[in-house]
């Protein structure tokens, strides 16, 4: 079968009326994530990953697994359409991917553009989101090919260079991210030990057997971290809403955008392709490129619509080229994919390059719902986006309880152990201190989710050679794998030390 | 204030590392098979985290001079923050014992006058809506099991 016959496959699935319905679900709490000022795409996955668990839970895992990875990598892309809408309206950006966004966004809003600027955002994002997309179904074949080919001693090492790219990005302190990396690893190690069977780290506790469980540090880390952050510090926004008067942008607006979100579509794609680099940094690149040729740069900072529709067309389009790497190679490249790994995982589907002929279903059918996904997104935030807009105005003191509720209900109805409770409210405290300083946590999860398996290829790549070490340079792939992850390591060190400002993901 | 923060998490990291080697040696090696077993890694990554914490230990006191500013000017909110993270201790202690929807509706309420004063219509009616539709839609229409009212 050709790629095209599997495409056609994967729309059947993604028309199931279940689907459409997950992946609308999806779409819309996606929004809403991105429109709320406080709960990013990590959080919100992470909360919606035991929902989804409950909601499939009648189906066969196959199918089961389809849906909810539907709903959830709904929320992921459609928080990026969402976060333009507080970074236009309100000058305070949804998600970090959205930032420069307010640049020009909220200038256009205070010239009363408000509604041009939104409606811009979620024509780029739309066409970003089907450019990334077929990228995605021409890349996703051909590179899963090339990946089934790795050895053990090369998967040992692109993971390890998925870390560091991760790592070497995250954070103002690239010891700071190493560190929260290895603890990573370290809780990974936690529980019997799947190769040889004998218990590491869980003194006699049974609890602890079957490791810790990432969706609770997951959820404890994103969604109650940043709760606790905003119950403890004051929050300050006493911007107006600006308000929208005309949704429809003005030919003149189109034209001088069509340029912007073409090249911003493309340049996004790749850099998501890329591990660490995601959607804030292909926001903030699409800013600078777009600013360097634009023939009156001085406009920029004052309400160009190009300034709104270059970043929000990078950000969609980076957070669908961020699929390439999980669903081909099975690694994940940023904080937010790293979520929807373990959610794979959790319905004991591997992503890699055998997901695309063992379970052709959820890796088809994902592609062709994001498709559909994409545009009910334009359909809905074209006329909705008043609805929406109107989420802002949700009362914090309700919301951050039921946040934490949620979070409580979520993992409870996973896990059943009032262990796993106390878990998430201390990975809650420890993810508000550790954000808080500088200790990023996108490289812990990553780690913890890719740590039994770097581990697990490492020994079978050690087996293989007799526990020689220099198998791992020996094998030219692997020691192409890891001089990129020196390289990626040492190349922001020495650009820092020369005093050169290097643009951090956030988001990654 | 992050430095001072650096200074004791690098130490306490220090220690997790220490700690982590030596008990990574107690690991029994695999009777069967290759020549790594599973204790390479664990020691590996206890290794890699006394380096690393040795590395921020060192660069949080030579940071020392060049940074004094950027004090927090807002003033945390300990007393809340503290209410609030205690209801969610005894929340999720008392969650079993006392059944769903009675812990979760009692933990809203307090949580939201913790947060804002006044207005107790809107927070029972909220606390208590969330609560009996979770528990009712988890329970009744998708066949989960929470845990019901005390007996």
């Amino acid at each position: 079968m050709g790629t095209l016959d599997y495409l056609l496959n994967g729309f059947l699935v993604a028309f199931q009326w279940h689907n459409i319905l997950f992946a609308l679900l999806g779409v819309v709490i996606g929004t809403a994530v991105g429109v709320l000022p406080g709960i990013g795409p990590m959080s919100g996955v992470a909360l919606l990953i035991p929902i989804t668990a409950t909601l499939t839970s009648g189906l066969p895992v196959e199918m089961a697994a389809t849906s909810s990875i539907i709903l959830l990598a709904g929320v992921y892309y459609g928080a990026m359409y969402g976060g333009s809408t507080t970074s236009i309206l309100l000058n305070t950006p949804g998600e970090s991917s959205s930032v420069v966004t307010t640049l020009d966004g909220y200038q256009m809003a205070r010239q009363g553009r408000a509604g041009a600027a939104l409606a811009i955002a979620a024509i780029g994002s739309f066409v970003a989101g089907i450019v990334s997309l077929i990228g995605l179904v021409l890349l996703a074949q051909p590179l899963s090919k090339i990946a089934i080919d790795f050895g053990p001693a090369d998967y040992f090492s692109l993971m390890l260079l998925g870390l560091a790219a991760v790592s070497g990005l995250a954070g103002k302190s690239v010891t700071k991210a190493l560190i929260m990396t290895v603890v990573g690893l370290m809780l990974g190690t936690i529980g019997i030990d799947a190769v040889s069977g004998i218990a590491r780290f869980t003194y006699d506790s049974p609890i602890l057997f079957s490791g810790i469980e990432f969706l609770t540090i997951a959820v404890g880390l994103f969604a109650l971290g940043e709760v606790f952050k905003t119950i403890f510090e004051k929050e300050t926004h006493d911007e107006p809403v600006a308000k929208i008067t005309r949704i429809l942008p003005t030919k003149s607006d189109l034209k001088q955008s069509a340029g912007p979100i073409g090249r911003s579509s493309i340049l996004g794609f790749f850099l998501g392709v890329l591990p660490g680099a995601g959607a804030t940094l292909a926001s903030f690149f699409s800013y600078i490129s777009e600013k360097k040729l634009s023939k009156n740069p001085d406009s920029f900072g004052k309400g160009n619509i190009a300034g709104v529709a270059g970043p929000e067309s990078a950000n969609n389009a980076a957070s669908g080229g961020a699929m390439i790497p999980l669903l081909t190679l099975g690694i994940p490249g940023s904080g937010t994919t790293a979520i929807l790994m373990g959610a794979f995982i959790m319905y004991n589907i591997q992503p890699g390059p055998l997901l695309f002929e063992e379970h052709p279903q959820v890796a088809w059918g994902l592609i062709a719902s994001m498709f559909l996904g994409n545009l009910m997104l334009l359909i809905l935030n074209m006329p909705m986006v008043r609805i929406f807009a109107k989420i802002i105005e949700t009362p914090k003191k309700y919301l951050l309880p039921l946040i934490i509720a949620i979070s409580v209900f979520g993992v409870y109805a996973v896990q059943y152990t009032t262990f796993d409770l106390l878990l998430l409210i201390g990975c809650g405290v420890f993810g508000y201190l550790l954000a808080k300083h500088d200790y990023p946590l996108a490289p812990l999860v990553l780690a913890l989710v890719l740590g039994p398996m770097i581990e697990n290829n490492m020994r079978r790549a050690l087996t293989i050679s007799n526990g020689d070490f220099s198998i791992f340079i020996t094998n030219p792939l692997s020691l192409t794998f890891l001089v990129i992850t020196l390289l990626w390591l040492v190349i922001p060190l020495i650009l820092r030390m020369r005093g050169k400002n290097v643009i951090i993901s956030e988001e990654a | 204030m992050t430095l001072r923060f650096d200074r004791i998490a690098s130490f306490v990291f220090f220690i997790i590392g220490v700690l982590f080697f030596t008990e990574a040696l107690k690991i029994s090696d695999s009777a069967y098979g290759s020549s790594v077993g599973p204790k390479i890694f664990p020691m590996g990554l206890g290794a890699s985290l006394i380096v690393l914490s040795a590395l921020l230990i060192f660069q949080s006191f030579k940071a020392k001079s060049i940074k004094t500013a950027e004090d927090e000017s807002d003033s945390p909110q300990y007393k809340r923050f503290l209410i609030i993270l205690g209801a969610a201790i005894g929340y999720v202690l008392l969650l079993e014992p006392f059944g769903y929807v009675i812990t979760t509706f009692v933990f809203l309420v307090i949580a939201f006058q913790t947060l804002e004063r006044g207005k107790w219509l809107p927070t029972v009616v909220i606390a208590a809506a969330f609560s009996g539709i979770i528990y009712y839609g988890y329970v009744n229409i998708l066949g989960g099991s929470l845990p019901g009212f005390p007996v």
